[in-house]
């Protein structure tokens, strides 16, 4: 369950200035804010969403509804299916992007090894910062795209290999 | 896809219905907690989904947000003092008419009743007393008038209130608005999280798209149905228009309540000329045409799909419980629910089902 305290006091508190810039200076690193500049990287992060989940706390599972990307802020956190490990994320890295993109259902598990702190960048976030930032915005819709080709690459190689 | 076990499809159900309940509840008790500020608040949120695209857009425009803010109040304000100031003396003009018309409109009644319940008595062959029935339908309508009364003296004070607090609501909506609701998000749980804000955006992207739509509606309602009335040479017909439009905001019932209002003025004229009876109505048959095959395809194209016999159970039911608000916020409160029910359905059953995944990753 989450814990209760913590939670409810994050959300009373705006995050403090330095965690935003944190915040922003990940995401920079991340391909898909790639050419976008710093300050606009910062004006997005103080829109987003910073929730904390306890050890072992499901993030999502497969076929919850996605509202967007995640960025992993502190803590470390698995992504599996039901026969395999996927993937094990640790500072700085992001996933669920594919929400970014289409708002489906998620394809994995995600579950939070340790206590950690998880940064929402959500679809609707980034839609209505496209119509402001359109001429950026094409830039991370671009990112957004080589990623997610990259990830069909991937997935054709494997499947390229098993046949 | 994997095939769905019934236990874990009518679980689902279940569930859903659980949240869906707890937060009807919610919804239903702030409503209770707010009815006395409730007229406010809607005018403001509606002004709010109508002019948000405008406020968007000066700030795309690189116009500082209070700016803007102030801009749009400023220009709402004026144009809505504009708008009294003209429509406001003309409007009181046609309702001292209507007023000076009523006792009249009684007596019409009175007379088509005589004459068509001995019609009926000769037709059926009963004996009906018409008297009597005619005592008791007049001391109900002397009784409603008074109630009328009574409620437009409570309504002055509500109305003094909205014009006091709809500016200033308005303009904290305007401010604050998202980043409250950004904070109330925030107090879901991790695991609701996600779907609260999908469901948020689903309901509120629908419920804009509504309420503009209904206004443009209702606009080119009461424009067509004013120029109609004008032209058949109804009196008031400025008025009548004007309420014909702001009764479309009810479905099925408004017309027809539009539709007699119009059908009891167009029989106190002087001469009397039943002509013009069926010409009112074919105003309002018109109006109707237009709205149905012109303006709701085009203007409500995402117009909520509701079953009319819901929208029917549900304005009485909403009216019932909160009145003349609740009349026009059935429907909008009703397509909420609607998708609130078939998001948390659609989560929670996925949930319990899963998804293949094995293509993807392996």
């Amino acid at each position: 369950m989450v814990n209760m305290s913590h939670f409810f006091w994050n959300n009373i508190f705006k995050k403090n200035k330095s965690e935003i810039e944190i915040i922003a200076e990940l995401w920079q690193l991340t391909p898909l804010f790639k050419n976008i500049p710093s300050r606009h990287i910062l004006a997005l992060a103080e829109n987003m969403h910073v929730r904390n989940f306890q050890q072992d706390e499901v993030v999502f599972r497969v076929g919850d509804q996605s509202a967007g990307a995640i960025l992993l802020l502190q803590g470390q956190v698995n992504i599996s299916t039901s026969n395999a490990n996927l993937a094990e994320l640790v500072q700085g890295d992001f996933f669920g992007e594919i929400a970014l993109a289409e708002t489906e259902k998620r394809l994995a598990d995600a579950y939070s090894v340790k206590p950690s702190r998880l940064v929402y960048f959500l679809k609707q976030d980034m839609q209505d910062w496209i119509e402001t930032e359109p001429r950026l915005g094409a830039i991370l819709l671009t990112n957004l795209s080589s990623i997610l080709a990259h990830r069909l690459y991937k997935a054709n190689m494997l499947l390229a290999e098993e046949i | 896809m994997q095939t769905v076990p019934s236990n874990a499809a009518s679980s689902a159900y279940f569930q859903t219905f659980k949240v869906f309940a707890i937060l009807i509840g919610i919804i239903l008790a702030s409503f209770y907690l707010l009815s006395s500020v409730l007229l406010p608040i809607i005018i403001s949120f509606t002004l709010y989904a109508l002019v948000e695209p405008m406020f968007n857009y000066l700030v795309r425009k690189n116009m500082n947000r209070s700016v803007a803010i102030i801009l749009i109040l400023v220009l709402m304000l004026s144009s809505s003092f504009l708008a009294i100031s003209y429509a406001l003396p003309q409007l009181l003009d046609q309702v001292s008419i209507l007023k000076s018309k009523l006792p009249l409109i009684f007596t019409q009644l009175e007379n088509f009743l005589t004459i068509y319940s001995e019609k009926i008595a000769v037709a059926l062959d009963i004996d009906l007393q018409v008297s009597d029935i005619l005592v008791s339908i007049l001391s109900q309508s002397s009784s409603f008038g008074n109630t009328m009364l009574i409620t437009i003296s409570e309504q002055v004070f509500a109305i003094t209130l909205s014009m006091i607090l709809v500016p200033l609501l308005t303009y904290f909506i305007l401010k604050d608005y998202k980043s409250l609701r950004n904070k109330m998000i925030n107090w879901l749980p991790n695991s609701s999280f996600e779907l609260g804000w999908l469901i948020y955006h689903r309901v509120t992207l629908q419920l804009q798209a509504y309420i503009r739509g209904v206004m443009i509606q209702s606009l080119i309602m009461a424009i067509v149905a004013s120029i109609g009335f004008y032209l058949i040479g109804l009196d008031i017909a400025v008025l009548l228009g004007s309420l014909t439009g702001l009764l479309n905001l009810i479905p099925y019932i408004g017309p027809l309540i539009s539709m007699l209002l119009a059908v009891l003025v167009a029989s106190t004229m002087t001469p009397f000329d039943p002509t013009l009876i069926y010409l009112a109505i074919g105003v309002i048959g018109l109006a109707q045409l237009i709205d149905n095959l012109v303006v709701i395809p085009s203007v409500i194209a995402s117009a909520v799909n509701l079953h009319p016999v819901l929208v029917i159970v549900g304005i009485i039911i909403f009216g019932n419980l909160f009145g003349t608000i609740g009349v026009i916020l059935a429907i909008p409160a009703l397509a909420a629910a609607k998708i609130i029910y078939s998001n948390l359905y659609l989560n929670i059953h996925n949930a319990s089902t899963g998804y293949n995944t094995e293509l993807i990753f392996k």
